[in-house]
């Protein structure tokens, strides 16, 4: 079996950080949004496996734990907010949500 | 384990503690004089410990580590959420409509990962820390989710900082793809002198991260909104104790990774600085609300901050500590003012309901004018002391650039700090527009005297907190 | 928070009773140490205070009078004294508010007159800010806001910039001494790089002249004097502007000294620019506080031309006119508020005729008047004499053109006196005439500035220590030294304040005499007079040039020192003596040509400093370059590269390198000093080039 060198993952996991990062400045749907960030994560998170495999460590795979974990909170939080929000204003569309201005 | 070590973790463990505590007691039955009394102290046990605690660095697992660094900055950031938790009092009770004694949990969780943050020497720590703040701060932010605003600002404040965690994390997996540690020290031992293209990007990408939270330009925009939909408390909270926590996380890195010496980042940072300080002092000009005002003032703080940082040494981080001190109990002070004077539907925090307010409240309107004039930087306050020691530690470097530039954007910041002083002292024409007699929980007037003392304490005779300072900071490498 | 009306007077007897108490000190001050005018040595406190304030930063709480400060002081509780008095009916809103402010910021500028530590100058001098701001914003007139923050911004920012040259000072004081100082004294020994110096010195003028207000910078003034409360403006003309004159006396000029040189002309010139200025405008001036406040701009012209003319003449003159506006002005400030409160307007246009119903009120503002215009016989004149007189020596154009300034204070002096008190009055005025209480203070003033006209000289006296000290530490004045004078060495540069020289070894050896001219000490307290007490002088004939037995220079700055040893050309023995000769700069060349007889190396150039820096020996050591020395440099020179001035290497170990780059083979220099003497620099310039 050959392994898939540390260099690839990190393109693969930095693809996914740019499109996530895209996704996060071009959407305007909140639920896009929430997803963009879950992909930027997911990216980070791929990159610490890679590493972590690469130096033949449990470091990073403990990291992606965290990752993980902390993805679970910002969507259990985000969604709360999201259901406020559609409360409030019937939409989910972020430009919306503007009453501050200044 | 050694007791050593639980000793040392002491202050985390009894915020957690007291956090737990709290949740189950909700359960039983809802007394907000008690959980306040609780969440109080727990955070006072919680200094206690850490004054008690070991006078030796402690390193407590390979993730975090107690020295004076860390006692210094975490007793900082709890006697900030101390304050902020004494005035949530008063200003939840005049809230009736809101269920109140969650805050008191959030606020513990957040400043539990505010200590963290101080403590932390490894990467997971950091991350930690940082996640157990923001996470408590989204929820703090949006607490009164029956108002728009409260959630507007809670979902702008999770969406960016959730990009800027992954943004962050990123930055962490290639340092550590290229030095295979997740702890700080080591992982700038590896890369001492070698920074290549990957790393490079890794250590910028973290900056960015800790950029972001700091809201440094070019990404300050969220703060504004973010404060002006949080209730006062949680404003007060962002402004302080979160700030402060993560430029303490900022300076220890550093530290390790020496990146005040490395070019690039230097120039970076550097042109971060110009551009914070002016961005914050110049879109601060245009406000009549005192949160955004603040908001973008401590844009310009931080930007302030990041020229005894880029000083580094001895003397610039001395000049962190004092500042960051100073920054905290003048900003608290002012929203101490503003959270007292905030009625039941909304915050004081228009420029119309300072207007008149010696009239009011002559001695609260006092405290607002030292206060901001302590902002501004003039004597007899901290922030003189401060602003005097941030612009030594940028002489002492030679970085003048950066201290032109702190030294015309302080100027500027005047306009808007003797706008909000001058409206106090004014004559009012109209009858104030929030009801004139606040009455004034005693709890918040002993918070609001100790805020002075402190302020005139740092700002006449600082010679002991110096010292101290100089001490922590000194230890902290 | 409405006072009651007993609360108000209680609060104005309170603010009475403690400027009287002031100025019952400050003229026990006077009188206990300043012997009224018989004032010590020249850069001497008459008393002090140092108590440690901020220690991790070198930060002292250091107090200190001179007849300058103690002028100053007076001033100060005099006019303090009377802004009290004259707010007693103008202010009937916030009365104790109103007063904590007042004494706010006569406690500041009190503060100014006597910190020598520049930490605590700093801090008095932002305390000023905030209790004027309000003193203007809260109970000023019509434009009061835009005023107060015109105000604020600009002495702030002024106020920002000296705070960078301070702390430029005391970083490049830190580096050179490794000790932690905002000392006056102290930082008056950095030696600093001339490009260095004039922007610290930039720095610090630009923060005085802000205040002062030097043309150009001076557009919150107008505004400020106009939008103020009569005390406002009473303690604005009266005192906050000498501030700035004080800053330039006290710290601008004496230690940057030769920066200070170099920027002269300039400052001349802005002062001149702002008395024809000044003069000009209050011309054209219809309100009556503002033509007053334009006239201050002229008249503190004045003091920048005195100041940057050097010499203790126009330096005196400076004092004196300083004195004498806070007075004059103050005075017409206060009649210019007595007639808005009684008539609501500024406006001259609708006074007119006043004489007839006021006539105590005209006679007082005729000599309040007639002393701006400088009559003689009033203070303001011996102040514009002085300055005119002393600047004439330095810069004839300028001074001329400055005398035309004094021709348009007579005009708008007598305008306003036309204009105001006799002229035809719109309506028939109606108004009382002075109260008793106001006739006080005005009297008062009258017989102060008589008094000062007729007898200025207790003043002069009292000043001219410190005025010579501030002359003192200029190149300008030249003095020769008949005692130690004949041909051969000069010393060039500075002024030596005080000079010991020490010769511990030349009872036993006597030939290295002058080597322990490194033993001599230079301390920043005495400009005046140096004292040599060469211990052998009288026996042995070969030391004759040290041979002035307690020569004592007195009243004169030794600009150069003529040192002859006179028995040196023929004879070797005394090669110190010819090293004196040979060192110094201009002096014959063949006096190098003795051997070195220690080892190679011992070859000196040795940098007394003082101030900034000063003369150079340069000769033979004959000790070795080992044990006892220490230290560090920073100037170079060779003889023989006279043009090449000097070269600032900072660094603490030995630094063997190159002095200029333009002057590749201009060499090396070894560090030397000894640590007794920290202050005195040394450096060797081995022979044969870098080592």
């Amino acid at each position: 079996m050959t392994t898939v060198p540390m260099m690839h993952a990190m393109i693969v996991a930095a693809i996914l950080l740019g499109l996530g990062l895209t996704g996060l400045l071009v959407r305007r749907n909140i639920m896009f949004t929430l997803l963009s960030i879950e992909i930027m994560l997911n990216g980070a998170g791929l990159a610490f496996i890679a590493a972590a495999a690469h130096w033949k460590q449990a470091d990073g795979q403990v990291m992606y734990l965290f990752i993980i974990t902390m993805a679970a909170v910002e969507v259990a939080v985000g969604l709360a907010l999201v259901l406020q929000m559609y409360h409030h204003l019937r939409t989910l569309d972020l430009d919306a949500a503007s009453s501050m201005k200044g | 384990m050694t007791l050593e070590q639980i000793r040392a973790l002491l202050p985390l463990i009894i915020l957690v503690g007291a956090a737990v505590a709290i949740m189950l007691g909700l359960a039983v039955r809802r007394n907000h004089a008690f959980t306040v009394a609780v969440a109080v102290g727990s955070l006072a046990a919680a200094i206690l410990s850490l004054a008690l605690g070991p006078t030796v660095a402690t390193p407590i697992t390979p993730l975090l580590r107690l020295d004076g660094f860390s006692v210094f900055f975490s007793g900082l950031i709890l006697a900030a959420s101390l304050f902020v938790a004494v005035l949530s009092h008063g200003y939840w009770n005049r809230r009736r409509t809101v269920i109140s004694e969650e805050f008191y949990i959030l606020l513990l969780l957040a400043a539990a990962g505010s200590v963290t943050l101080t403590m932390a020497v490894h990467f997971a720590s950091f991350f930690l820390g940082l996640e157990i703040l923001s996470g408590s701060l989204y929820a703090m932010i949006a607490y009164e989710r029956d108002r728009q605003a409260a959630v507007e600002a809670g979902i702008k404040y999770l969406v960016l900082a959730g990009g800027s965690s992954a943004v962050l994390l990123f930055g962490m997996a290639l340092v550590y793809a290229r030095t295979g540690t997740l702890d700080m020290a080591a992982a700038a031992a590896k890369l001492a002198g070698a920074l290549d293209v990957l790393t490079l990007a890794g250590v910028a990408m973290i900056l960015v991260g800790i950029g972001f939270k700091l809201a440094l330009a070019p990404f300050h925009l969220w703060a504004a909104d973010v404060y002006e939909g949080a209730p006062a408390p949680t404003a007060a909270y962002a402004a302080t104790v979160s700030k402060g926590a993560i430029f303490a996380l900022l300076v220890r890195l550093a530290a390790a990774m020496d990146i005040q010496s490395n070019p690039p980042f230097q120039a970076t940072l550097a042109a971060a600085a110009v551009i914070t300080m002016f961005a914050g002092n110049l879109l601060a000009l245009r406000q009549s609300n005192l949160k955004r005002l603040l908001a973008y003032s401590s844009i310009a703080h931080m930007g302030y901050l990041l020229v005894a940082f880029l000083a580094a040494g001895t003397l610039g981080r001395t000049a962190v500590g004092f500042y960051l001190a100073a920054y905290i109990i003048t900003t608290l002070g002012v929203f101490a003012v503003m959270i007292v004077l905030s009625g039941t539907e909304r915050d004081a925090d228009r420029l119309e309901d300072y207007i008149g307010l010696s009239r009011a409240h002559p001695l609260l309107a006092a405290v607002f004018a030292g206060m901001l004039l302590s902002l501004a930087g003039l004597p007899l306050t901290a922030g003189f002391v401060g602003k005097f020691y941030l612009l030594a530690a940028g002489v002492g470097a030679h970085l003048w650039v950066l201290v032109a530039a702190l030294v015309i954007s302080s100027t500027i910041s005047l306009f808007y700090y003797l706008r909000f002083i001058a409206a106090a002292y004014a004559q009012p024409a109209a009858p104030p527009a929030l009801p004139a007699a606040v009455a004034m929980p005693r709890l918040a007037r002993l918070a609001i005297a100790v805020l002075v003392i402190l302020l005139l304490w740092l700002g006449v005779y600082p010679a002991a907190v110096i010292r101290a300072i100089q001490e922590a900071v000194a230890i902290g490498r | 928070m409405p006072v009651s009306r007993r609360g108000a007077t209680a609060v104005r007897a309170l603010a009475l009773a403690a400027m009287a108490v002031e100025l019952v000190l400050a003229v026990g001050a006077w009188i206990y140490y300043g012997r009224l005018g018989a004032v010590g040595a020249p850069g001497a406190w008459l008393v002090e205070l140092n108590w440690p304030w901020i220690a991790p930063l070198g930060i002292r709480l250091h107090l200190a009078m001179d007849g300058l400060s103690l002028l100053m002081v007076l001033l100060t509780a005099f006019l303090g004294l009377s802004s009290v008095v004259v707010s007693w009916r103008e202010i009937t809103q916030r009365v104790g508010h109103f007063h904590l402010h007042l004494m706010l910021v006569l406690a500041g500028v009190v503060g100014v007159f006597l910190a020598v530590d520049l930490f605590a100058f700093y801090f008095f001098w932002e305390l000023m800010l905030i209790p004027m701001y309000f003193l203007i914003d809260l109970w000023g007139h019509e434009d009061r806001h835009r005023a107060a923050v015109k105000f604020f911004l600009f002495t702030q920012f002024g106020g920002l910039a000296m705070l960078l040259g301070i702390l430029a000072l005391y970083f490049a004081h830190a580096s050179q001494t490794g000790q932690y100082s905002f000392d006056l004294a102290d930082l008056a020994r950095t030696n600093l790089a001339p490009a260095a110096a004039m922007l610290m010195m930039l720095g610090f003028f630009l923060g005085f002249a802000v205040k002062l207000p030097a043309f150009g910078l001076h557009p919150w003034l107008p505004a400020a004097h106009t939008q103020a409360p009569t005390a406002g403006s009473v303690i604005l003309a009266g005192l906050l502007l000498k501030t700035g004159a004080y800053g330039l006396l006290r710290f601008a000029v004496p230690l940057f000294p030769e920066a200070a040189r170099q920027f002269a002309p300039v400052a001349m010139a802005l002062g001149v620019a702002g008395i024809l200025y000044g003069a000009v405008l209050a011309f054209a001036q219809s309100d009556l506080k503002r033509l007053v406040a334009y006239t201050s701009i002229s008249h503190l012209g004045f003091v920048l031309l005195g100041v940057y003319s050097f010499n203790v003449l126009a330096l005196q003159g400076a004092v004196m006119q300083m004195l004498c506006h806070g007075l004059s002005t103050g005075a017409l400030f206060i009649i210019a508020g007595l007639l808005q409160d009684r008539l609501g307007t500024r406006e001259m246009g609708r006074m007119g005729g006043l004489w007839a119903v006021a006539p105590k009120m005209g006679a007082a503002a005729m000599v309040f008047a007639m002393a701006s215009l400088g009559l003689p016989g009033l203070g303001n004149f011996i102040g514009e004499f002085l300055v005119l007189l002393g600047a004439f020596k330095v810069n004839v154009a300028l001074t001329a053109v400055a005398t035309a300034g004094l021709v348009a204070a007579t005009i708008y002096s007598l305008w306003l006196i036309q204009r105001v008190f006799f002229g035809p009055s719109a309506e028939p005025p109606a108004m009382e005439d002075l109260r008793p209480h106001e006739s006080l203070v005005l009297l008062a003033m009258v017989a102060v500035l008589l008094w000062l006209g007729l007898f200025p000289q207790a003043v002069l006296e009292t000043s001219r220590a410190a005025m010579e000290y501030v002359a003192g530490t200029q190149v300008t004045a030249t003095a020769e030294i008949p005692q130690l004078s004949t041909p051969g060495a000069r010393i060039k540069g500075a002024t030596p304040k005080f000079m010991e020289w020490t010769p511990t070894l030349s009872e036993s050896t006597g030939e290295i005499l002058q080597l322990r001219m490194l033993g001599v000490r230079i301390e920043g307290a005495t400009p005046k007079f140096m004292e040599s007490i060469p211990t052998k002088s009288e026996s042995t004939g070969e030391i004759l040039q040290l041979g002035v037995p307690r020569a004592r220079i007195e009243g004169a700055t030794p600009k150069f020192m003529e040192s002859t040893p006179t028995k040196s050309e023929s004879t070797e023995e005394i090669p110190q003596l010819s090293a004196l000769k040979a060192g110094i700069e201009g002096a014959p060349r063949e006096s190098r040509e003795l051997t070195p007889r220690s080892e190679e190396g011992s070859r000196f150039r040795l940098q007394l400093t003082s101030g900034t820096r000063l003369m150079s020996f340069d000769g033979c050591l004959p000790v070795p370059l080992s044990a006892p020395w220490r230290g560090r440099f920073d100037h170079v020179s060779r003889p023989e590269f006279p043009d090449v001035p000097v070269a600032r290497t900072a660094g603490v170990r030995p630094v063997c390198g190159l002095a200029r780059p333009e002057f590749p083979d201009v060499p090396v220099v070894c560090e030397l000093a000894r640590p007794e003497f920290p202050d005195v620099m040394a450096l060797a310039v081995p022979k044969g080039g870098r080592r």
